[in-house]
């Protein structure tokens, strides 16, 4: 009941006055998609791409994008730069680390289909999307800063549009 | 010191255990006899008037027919440049390794053991460390070499 | 306490860690909190660039070379393209020549301006990272101008470059080098006297000039420890005996003076670009070269100095369009073999270690190729 009293107090607050209700699934999905932090898994070329994204230029900050060293604190992994098979097995434990909801975008064309070494190379993965599920492909070797930013709008869009239905049927 | 004065000195010198190639396209390349790559390393290394002092890179190549093994070496206050290579055969290669003369080749050994399986002499420290920890498929550098997933680029 | 008993253990660092630049393990056997011995375990980004080559026309290879250290994509691109014009005994024109070296200097510029953001980033200052990109933009920026790409520019081909410079390059150029050269203070004013980075940097990782040049260390690495050596004046290629500038040396060989002397570089690349631009002739930016063209049976090997040492690609050709043997040679595979030596035996901590591995600027591709 406190609650209820204390309300209209709250809803003067947001601007223009006013009372919105919404539905915790909407709330609970705006909020993740706005903060995604993202792993800091940079294996070769894109990851320098990757960088420039996070600089002065082209700033993920203001998608609510910060990143991190740890998978235990992160959402989402952008796997930037030729995976391996020597460097396979630590991709999908990183993966494995890192905790629920949780999100993979595969930049570049190594990591959607070994890009530039497809043909003739005896040591690079072709695909990581046989070891991790992958949600965004953008292409482009490397992609641009531009296209990563919209890959990443992407993700957000996809993840406001979940139903927390989904998660139970997990 | 230009590389056709170069090429006459290092002929003339180290009892003519450096024989010149004519397929080295800028600067001199010579063949040498195996057994005499220890000793030809240090020559060229205490050289007074080469002074060899850097090892460039060492790099093998598979010709079809067998294997070489070319040394590439520089001289960091003398301004020289030369390669020396030797063949060798295609079943059991060995070489001796050379780091007592330039520590430096140490990977570089350890890469042409991996991927050429060319065996080093007392190297010491024969580890894989290019290849996935659970490789089997052999040597990948060789040009016979193939394996299921290997996908050669198809002629235009 | 009488019988208190210590025993060494092992720490393992990487692959993915974000001070080792890349993807490179690094097996710490620690006494406390002090290193005593490392071992590096490459490979994680073993790609086969060699294998791939050897099945590739010349002109092929050059985007894999960009692959090679994509930092510094233009020297991959010039070294290879040096050695295919040894092979085959191909002229470049002069208006190409100029264009090199300024596309060149430019690229060791950028990547000296990510090396100070990295390193400084890895001591644990953010400012300089954003700094150091921002001008950074600014190159890519021209590089973007002429040939499309920000990172991969395959832009330097076998008897010249792909494409000739928009008339807008010149003013822009001379813009983002004068901003650079303005900026340089800045960067130095934000570091130099910062106690933090100074406990990192001064007398921590001494390379010794002797066992540095056994090890086959080159570039600045090699400079800062007080050996004058560089390529571009001891074993001139393309124009670079036509410009007159200095080569840095410094004496310790620590950290400190090995992030100095890469500031130092800057200061001299800018001005071989400001001379080069003063005198661009005009003229073909490409020699007669067939597309698939067949350079006569022979090898070569040729090198170059970028930003990370010195650069090398032997070539073998057996006469076909296609090489037999590609071998890359980069300077981070002999700094990153010296690391255990500089920290063996010291007692440096983990903290000084990342240190010494930003300012010894290994990438890994170079490394593993
Ligand atoms: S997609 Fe291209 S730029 Fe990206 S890691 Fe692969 S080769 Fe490098």
């Amino acid at each position: 009941m406190g609650l209820i009293k204390k309300l209209p107090v709250y809803s003067e607050k947001i601007p223009g006055g006013g009372l919105v209700t919404t539905s915790v699934e909407t709330v609970l999905h705006f909020s993740q998609a706005c903060s995604l932090w993202y792993l800091l898994f940079g294996t070769a070329c894109c990851a320098i791409e990757l960088m420039c994204t996070g600089a002065s230029r082209y700033d993920f900050d203001r998608l609510g994008m910060i990143f991190r060293a740890s998978p235990r604190q992160s959402d989402l992994i952008i796997a930037a730069g030729t995976i391996t098979k020597k460097m396979a097995p630590r991709l999908r434990k990183l993966y494995d680390q890192m905790a629920e909801p949780r999100y993979v975008i595969a930049m570049g064309g190594c990591t959607i289909k070994g890009g530039p070494f497809y043909y003739d190379s005896y040591a690079v993965e072709k695909g990581i999307d046989h070891i991790v599920p992958v949600d965004i492909y953008i292409p482009g070797c490397p992609p641009r800063p531009e296209s990563l930013l919209e890959g990443c709008i992407h993700l957000q869009e996809k993840i406001k549009k979940q139903k927390l239905s989904d998660w139970q049927e997990k | 010191m230009t590389r056709e004065e170069l090429k006459s000195y290092v002929e003339g010198h180290f009892d003519g255990k450096l024989k010149s190639l004519d397929t080295g396209r800028y600067d001199p390349i010579f063949e040498i006899q195996p057994s005499d790559l220890i000793t030809v390393a240090k020559a060229l290394r205490d050289d007074e008037s080469l002074k060899m002092d850097f090892l460039c890179n060492l790099g093998a190549v598979d010709t079809c027919e067998k294997l070489e093994v070319v040394y590439s070496v520089a001289s960091t206050t003398k301004n020289l440049r030369l390669d020396f290579k030797f063949s060798l055969p295609y079943d059991n290669p060995e070489v001796d390794s050379i780091k007592e003369v330039w520590p430096g080749i140490d990977w570089y050994e350890r890469e042409i053991w991996e991927l050429y399986g060319i065996n080093v002499r007392n190297h010491g420290n024969l580890k894989q460390f290019l290849l996935p920890d659970d490789w089997d498929q052999g040597n990948p550098m060789r040009k016979d070499w193939d394996a299921p997933d290997f996908i050669r680029m198809p002629e235009v | 306490m009488p019988d208190l008993r210590t025993q060494e253990y092992m720490v393992n660092m990487g692959p993915h860690h974000p001070s080792t630049h890349g993807v490179c393990r690094l097996i710490l056997t620690m006494d406390g909190e002090k290193v005593v011995d490392i071992e590096p375990v490459i490979g994680y980004l073993h790609r086969s660039l060699e294998k791939v080559c050897e099945n590739r026309t010349y002109a092929q290879c050059i985007p894999i070379m960009d692959r090679f250290e994509y930092v510094t994509s233009m020297s991959t691109n010039q070294v290879f393209s040096l050695a295919a014009e040894r092979l085959a005994e191909i002229e470049v024109p002069e208006r190409a020549e100029y264009l090199r070296v300024i596309m060149l200097e430019l690229n060791r510029i950028a990547s000296h301006l990510l090396f100070y953001g990295t390193t400084a980033m890895d001591c644990g200052a953010l400012t300089p990272f954003l700094y150091g990109l921002r001008e950074r933009e600014l190159i890519i920026d021209l590089f973007e101008m002429t040939c499309g790409q920000r990172l991969t520019y395959n832009y330097i081909w076998v008897g010249g470059v792909s494409k000739d410079i928009p008339p807008e390059f010149e003013p822009k150029c001379r813009e983002a080098i004068k901003i650079i050269g303005e900026k340089l203070d800045d960067y130095q004013g934000l570091l130099n006297e910062n106690p933090i980075w100074l406990a990192r940097m001064k007398d921590v990782g001494i390379l010794d000039p002797d066992l540095a040049i056994a090890w086959g260390v080159s570039g600045p690495v090699l400079r800062a420890s007080g050996v004058k050596y560089d390529l571009r004046k001891d074993d001139p290629y393309s124009i670079y005996d036509k410009f007159d500038f200095d080569i840095p040396t410094l004496e310790a060989g620590d950290n400190f003076d090995r992030y100095l002397l890469r500031i130092e570089e800057i200061k001299q690349s800018i001005r071989i670009i400001e001379q080069a631009l003063d005198g661009l002739p005009e003229g073909p930016i490409r020699g007669k070269v067939k597309a698939n063209f067949k350079p006569p049976e022979g090898e070569v090997y040729c090198r170059i100095e970028n930003s990370r040492g010195e650069m090398g690609v032997y070539i073998r050709s057996d006469g076909s369009k296609k090489p037999l043997r590609v071998k890359m040679r980069g300077g981070s595979f002999n700094q990153l073999q010296v690391l255990p030596e500089i920290v063996r035996g010291k007692g440096y901590y983990i903290a000084d270690l990342v240190a010494i591995f930003a300012t010894l600027d290994i990438i890994l591709p170079e490394v593993d190729r």
